[in-house]
């Protein structure tokens, strides 16, 4: 196989959501930098591409899940080597995430769960329903560097807001970025609440939280890194 | 007509003992693959027709509703506290749908209204019920109340919802909205002696987030009335349910309640995929819905992920057809909403309205619960005029034909679908209303007027 026909066949797992192509293509790469290299992007251009179809309607949540999990099977072998390989862990950062208290609500979080694994960053999800402390206990003990709060119902945003609160009164603000969406959570009221991030949809979130680690700051909540829609 | 416990129990029950299933598998794999199963099956690939988003085929409006059946019967309803998936055999699923009133009376006094079965085209009156639950002020929430209600066409009062309680944030799953059930009780009261219709029915409790809203506020003395008012139970995701679910049901039981509103919604580009997977995941979860609350009123709108609402094309389209399929095939009173994206003080969100009601109007839903004015996004974002427009356009639109509706859509989607995405938000109700007389502003009442005007042109008789 050429290593056209091997990208091209990556981009395919991908596209159809086949993890077990994907896992095969990776082990197939061995250790050739250029080659592992050109394959990441191609894994990653084809994501991009699945969240852009998605964001166009031409494409379904199932189907973007099912690619990220394929990418994510191909970087979960690609990854390794080319660190091991080049020296350089190629991480965008860790994200503690989570439905807040009162708040059952999963759509929303599943699909910006998705797309920032797919974009490489490492995602810990704690589902529903979540107490502040617990947010900030999950990610103080897995070191995330961003704390995400995503809340449907105007009845559950006031817990953004007092894990926040939560946050300054135990001296811990400075220690991880806090970005919160949902329905009815506006760019106004994250930057009420002090938070340090705020997206209109799931693909911003993510430019968002890579702005915010590439960000010289620490985060405070003193201003607000957003993005509105259609960018 | 009671709420039958043993039925409680034998839900229950299957919630205990039903197959398990990981929260990925059950929305990646059963979900999708049931519905693409009963696709393929009743030839329902690329059936949506987004030129024509008011469906005006019988025939694939019933295959729709087998399509539906079957795909209740796969997938069930997970329940989020024991991972187990409560399934029905097709004749315990037929069951619970033939037990669903075909009517039923609410309210009292003068104020009493009966909510009937309807099907497509039908020109028996719908019920118009408003507003939905959007976050309002508590200084703003009684004279809000007392327009929508003073509204002729207005038939019961569902939301709004509280944003605060004596001025602390209402949190949900807290002692803030236990409290908070009977309190919205007492506000909807005064707003409705206020607007003289003393009687009128409520849907309990719109600002119950969780079960904890409606055990405040509920049966309880001074609370909503257990014969009168029904009681909402609004699941968490397309088929999924909880025990805070099972709790508001429980609630209506030990205080001898007979009326539940079961509904929930369906995410179009979700899990179940497209338009055509959307409307067969509407159907079968509101059967669902039917056999597990024992519903009085029961319906699942979809709602476009894409811009978080559904008057769109197809969305539209996903809703004419799942609806028709469950009008022309249950008995029961089958409830929805118009899930508009634009706020108070735009012509968008009359052009949305006018669409979406004569949609449901035509496609025999008996029950419209709106105006979702700006997306539900923002506090006190909804006044008393886009409800009067929703009110007269849907029962101007009882007896109208599919074909008059899908001519409406196809005149009127356009004016507004290119903005879903970047929608107007439009005005606050101190900003265009005046509060004191609950009258519009000028700007506002213009638009209206000419929207008004506008509906008429296209032949509804307001």
């Amino acid at each position: 196989m050429s290593e056209q026909q091997v990208f091209d066949a990556l981009r395919t797992a991908i596209l159809e959501g086949d993890d077990a192509l994907s896992t095969r293509i990776a082990g197939q790469l061995g250790g050739d930098v250029p080659v592992l290299m050109q394959a990441v992007d191609v894994a990653i251009g084809t994501i991009k591409e699945v969240g852009d179809r998605f964001g166009r309607g031409d494409c379904f949540l199932p189907e973007m899940v099912l690619a990220a999990e394929s990418m994510l099977a191909f970087m979960k072998i690609a990854s390794p080597q080319l660190e091991k390989a080049t020296g350089k862990v190629r991480k965008a950062g860790k994200v503690v995430l989570g439905t807040v208290k009162g708040d059952v609500h999963t759509i929303g979080r599943d699909i910006v769960a998705t797309m920032l694994s797919a974009s490489g960053f490492e995602v810990v999800d704690l589902g529903v329903d979540v107490a502040p402390m617990d947010m900030i206990k999950a990610a103080e003990s897995s070191g995330a560097q961003i704390i995400g709060l995503s809340a449907l119902m105007t009845t559950s945003m006031p817990y953004q807001q007092e894990t926040i609160a939560l946050l300054n009164e135990l001296q811990m603000r400075d220690r991880f970025w806090v970005i919160v969406g949902g329905g009815p959570v506006t760019s106004d009221y994250a930057r009420r609440i002090g938070a340090d991030g705020w997206a209109a949809d799931a693909a911003a979130a993510v430019r968002v939280c890579t702005q915010m680690l590439s960000s010289q700051g620490q985060p405070s909540g003193a201003s607000l890194i957003y993005e509105e829609r259609g960018r | 007509m009671t709420i039958d416990r043993d039925r409680i129990l034998q839900v229950l029950d299957k919630a205990h003992a039903g197959p398990v299933y990981r929260d990925k598998d059950f929305n990646l794999k059963v979900i999708p693959g049931a519905l693409a199963r009963a696709v393929k099956k009743y030839g329902l690939a690329n059936t949506c027709d987004p030129e024509n988003p008011v469906n005006r085929d019988d025939d694939l409006a019933d295959r729709y509703y087998h399509a539906g059946f079957e795909a209740a019967v796969e997938i069930g309803v997970l329940c989020k506290d024991t991972s187990r998936a409560i399934r029905f055999t097709p004749e315990e699923l037929q069951q619970g749908i033939d037990a669903a009133p075909s009517e039923f009376w609410l309210g009292e006094g003068s104020q009493r209204v009966c909510y009937k079965h309807r099907a497509p085209e039908d020109p028996i009156k719908p019920l118009w019920t408003v507003p939905l639950s959007i976050a309002v002020t508590e200084d703003v929430i009684v004279p809000l109340v007392e327009g929508l209600a003073r509204i002729p066409e207005v038939d019961a009062l569902e939301g709004p919802s509280l944003e605060t309680v004596w001025g602390r944030p209402l949190r949900s799953g807290s002692p803030y909205e236990h409290l908070a059930g009977r309190y919205q009780a007492d506000l909807m009261r005064e707003g409705i002696r206020r607007a003289g219709r003393v009687g009128m029915p409520m849907d309990a409790v719109g600002s119950s987030t969780t079960h904890y809203g409606v055990l405040g506020g509920y049966g309880v003395p001074g609370g909503y009335r257990p014969n009168a008012d029904l009681v909402l139970i609004l699941s968490i995701a397309d088929f999924w349910t909880s025990y805070e679910s099972f709790f508001k049901l429980t609630q209506v039981s030990v205080c001898g309640g007979s009326y539940i509103s079961a509904s929930s919604w369906c995410m179009l580009g979700g899990y179940p995929g497209g338009p055509e997977g959307t409307a067969v995941a509407c159907v079968a979860y509101g059967l669902l819905l039917w056999a597990i609350f024992q519903g009085s009123r029961c319906g699942v709108p979809p709602f476009d992920i894409q811009y978080m609402g559904n008057c769109g094309r197809r969305a539209q389209w996903a809703m004419s057809v799942a609806n028709q399929a469950v009008s022309r095939n249950t008995p029961g009173v089958l409830h929805s909403i118009n899930n508009q994206v634009a706020g108070p003080c735009t012509k968008m969100v009359l052009y949305e309205t006018l669409v979406g009601m004569t949609n449901m109007a035509a496609s025999g839903v008996s029950n419209v619960v709106g105006t979702r004015s700006a997306g539900g996004r923002l506090t006190n974002y909804l006044t008393p005029l886009e409800h009067q427009f929703g009110g007269e356009v849907y029962k101007a639109a009882a007896g109208i034909s599919r074909e008059q509706a899908n001519e409406i859509a196809r005149c009127f989607i356009p004016r507004y679908e290119d903005q879903l995405r970047e929608r107007p938000d439009g005005k606050s109700f101190k900003d265009c209303y005046d509060v004191d007389r609950l009258v519009p502003s000028a700007e506002w009442q213009r638009m209206y007027d000419e929207v008004h005007e506008e509906a008429l042109r296209a032949g509804l008789k307001l």
